[in-house]
């Protein structure tokens, strides 16, 4: 991950840093630092850097599965598989609630190769393996589904996310929003009357509130 | 090849100047097509190129009496030449022509090696020829043949009983009823006579042994594993204390395996206890290693997950069969901290078990459910990054699929709009399988319910029932 460079534009562009500045300013600022686009636009331009940031947690709160939360990540997981010049960063899928189904996902653009779907007996298990997957430097990706978790690995998470460069996402159910919880970034989607409800609870280096998904 | 007769009159007529036998069977015209010789080739084209300078190459041969332990000789073997080759049931090979250099003459080799066997209490008997059967042949008979001479090799073969070739009885009583007793008898024959009337493998046995024809042999390596044995003098309760018993283990392991530039892609542990049977430990490994920290961090990981039944009082590490170490097992940069691919699966493997840890693949099959699976073995080679857009289908495919389809009530289906009537347009119609009693005829729609989850709902044709299949996330 490029972070050997320390100039300044890249300290700023840096998530991890909280800028008092609008989110849209910062945005063209950072053409430097990977970000990865959520594939929808009004999303991309409440997001500081304009996309999931890389080498961070990012906590998905979500009661029912199916709202679309996988197809806000699976542009980002395509480029960055595709945007590498040395061997293909692996993806990985721990607990996920139900089979993967392969031909969708090639169907995306993702390397089937460079994926790697991990089922745990039990939650300890999960965070274990996502903590391994995140640190090791050689995923681009960890998924994680949990029904719950403390307070402590969620900020081993980030720091393993921080250490291997890789883009953590958390997806956990919506009794968790008033826990604290080290993510950079929170989202919380629910059912809408036409479509999911996307609502950032918490950006670092952004202003939460609701985002209108109108036209993707 | 080039040399082997291409004419089928062409009998074994020896080049040596030694008693040239006078065909006793006329040629006999062939009735049916043999499959040896080959088939008369146009000439031309294999002239053309020059016949490749064969190696030459030197063979000793070494008939043991009894019923001698072929693995501990060759090993023995093994210290006069790199090419030693088992002969079952009885006998070694060894190329020497290698080791002429070293050891002088062939004559002062044989000295040796038959030195090495008396010394070692076999009875042995050897020759050497330029060939692996005429040396074979040689010493099974106890025929004093010592020559690296091609050209005076036919002669000195002549006078072999036949027994010495361990032809199958059938054959040896078939020659005996022709009154052929000695190879020299057998020579003077008609090569397609012979081919016929004993089977193309026994020409091809005659052309080896008078070196007209190479013979492949698979050369001996001796299969090793490391094993070692360790005996507690205190039984070992705590797995913490195990562990730090067996790092020194493992570091002669890694040590083992780096001499002999192999690797392992399993190890067992053997944990014997005073009552009840021993604990059977199997560390699988995601490719071919002998990288110490790799080997302990499984092994770490493995007994992570055990639960000691009893005290220990012994232990046993034994290695899985050496394979030889690619340039891609080993680590150039000596690991450095950062994880390989590699590392991380089979840490992960280690402790969640080797089923919950897989791949995923697509399979050109029209039936959703038979249009995937899981992938244990997964590809670790290198992979670079694909330009170009994906390959779109027409249709497109839910991210989440039930691993069975879940029927829908008459209620849900007139939730979801999909009573008769008030059915989705453009269904994709999916209709297979019919071969293998497991047919399928349904029509695929993707729905929206007015809160919720995208949906991929099936109607089966047949029974006009409503499925769900899978989710768009």
């Amino acid at each position: 991950m490029p972070r050997e460079s320390s100039s300044l534009a890249d300290l700023l562009a840096d998530a991890r840093v909280w800028k008092l500045k609008d989110a849209s300013a910062s945005h063209r600022l950072s053409s430097s630092r990977p970000v990865w686009s959520t594939g929808q636009r009004a999303l991309d331009a409440r997001l500081p850097g304009g996309g999931w940031p890389t080498a961070s947690l990012v906590e998905v709160l979500i009661d029912v599965h199916g709202l679309g939360e996988v197809q806000l990540f699976l542009p980002a997981l395509v480029e960055s598989q595709r945007c590498t010049d040395g061997d293909i960063p692996w993806l990985v899928w721990i607990a996920p609630p139900h089979e993967p189904y392969a031909p969708a996902l090639a169907q995306q653009g993702i390397e089937l190769a460079r994926l790697l779907v991990v089922r745990p007996a039990s939650a300890t298990e999960a965070l274990w393996a996502a903590e391994q997957a995140l640190r090791s430097g050689v995923c681009a990706a960890v998924l994680l589904w949990l029904k719950g978790t403390d307070d402590r690995w969620l900020r081993r998470l980030k720091l393993a996310a921080e250490e291997g460069g890789a883009l953590g996402v958390l997806f956990r159910p919506e009794r968790h929003r008033f826990e604290s919880s080290p993510a950079s970034l929170r989202l919380l989607m629910t059912q809408g009357e036409q479509q999911a409800r996307l609502e950032l609870l918490k950006v670092q280096g952004g202003r939460p509130g609701l985002v209108d998904l109108g036209a993707p | 090849m080039a040399q082997t007769g291409t004419q089928t009159a062409d009998l074994f007529a020896a080049p040596a100047p030694v008693l040239a036998p006078a065909p006793v069977l006329a040629p006999t015209p062939m009735l049916a097509p043999t499959p040896v010789p080959p088939p008369a080739l146009p000439a031309a084209p294999v002239c053309v190129l020059p016949s490749p300078q064969r190696r030459r190459s030197l063979w000793y041969a070494v008939v043991f009496a009894g019923a001698p332990d072929l693995y501990q000789l060759s090993l023995h073997a093994q210290q006069f030449t790199s090419f030693v080759s088992l002969a079952a049931p009885n006998a070694l090979l060894l190329e020497i022509q290698g080791s002429l250099r070293l050891f002088g003459t062939c004559v002062r080799l044989r000295e040796l090696l038959d030195a090495r066997w008396q010394a070692l209490g076999v009875a042995a008997q050897s020759a050497i020829a330029p060939s692996t059967l005429a040396a074979l042949w040689c010493a099974r008979v106890g025929e004093d043949l010592c020559s690296d001479d091609k050209t005076t090799l036919t002669g000195r073969l002549l006078e072999i009983p036949l027994i010495g070739t361990a032809w199958d009885a059938a054959r040896l009583q078939t020659l005996r009823s022709m009154g052929i007793r000695r190879l020299g008898d057998l020579l003077r024959l008609p090569r397609a006579g012979l081919a016929r009337r004993l089977g193309p493998a026994a020409v091809r046995d005659l052309d080896i042994a008078l070196g007209r024809q190479p013979e492949p042999r698979r050369a001996f390596v001796p299969r090793e594993r490391f094993r070692e044995r360790l005996d507690f003098e205190t039984e070992i309760e705590h797995l913490a204390y195990l562990e730090r018993a067996l790092e020194p283990v493992l570091e002669r392991c890694a040590r083992f395996l780096r001499r002999r530039q192999a690797g392992v892609q399993s190890l067992s542990l053997r944990l014997r206890h005073r009552a009840c049977p021993a604990t059977e430990l199997r560390l699988g490994f995601a490719s071919v290693t002998s990288e110490p920290r790799r080997l302990a961090e499984v092994l770490a990981q493995r007994l992570s997950r055990l639960e000691l039944p009893a005290a220990v009082r012994a232990m046993q590490l034994v290695s899985g069969p050496l394979q030889p170490l690619s340039a891609v097992s080993l680590d150039a940069f000596g690991g450095g901290g950062r994880d390989t691919a590699v590392q991380l699966i089979e840490r992960l493997r280690a402790r969640l078990g080797e089923q919950a840890v897989y791949g995923l693949t697509t399979q050109t099959e029209h039936r959703p459910e038979a249009a995937w699976c899981r992938v244990q073995q997964l590809s670790l080679a290198a992979l670079s990054a694909r330009g170009g857009v994906p390959p779109l289908e027409a249709m497109p495919r839910p991210v989440w699929l039930l691993a069975e389809p879940v029927l829908l009530s008459q209620r849900e289906v007139h939730e979801l709009g999909l009573a008769s009537g008030a059915s989705p347009r453009d269904p994709e119609r999916i209709e297979t399988g019919w071969w293998d009693g497991k047919g399928v005829a349904r029509d695929y729609y993707r729905i929206r319910p007015a809160r919720g989850a995208e949906l991929w709902v099936f109607q089966e044709r047949q029974t006009k029932s409503w499925y769900l299949h899978g989710m768009f996330a």
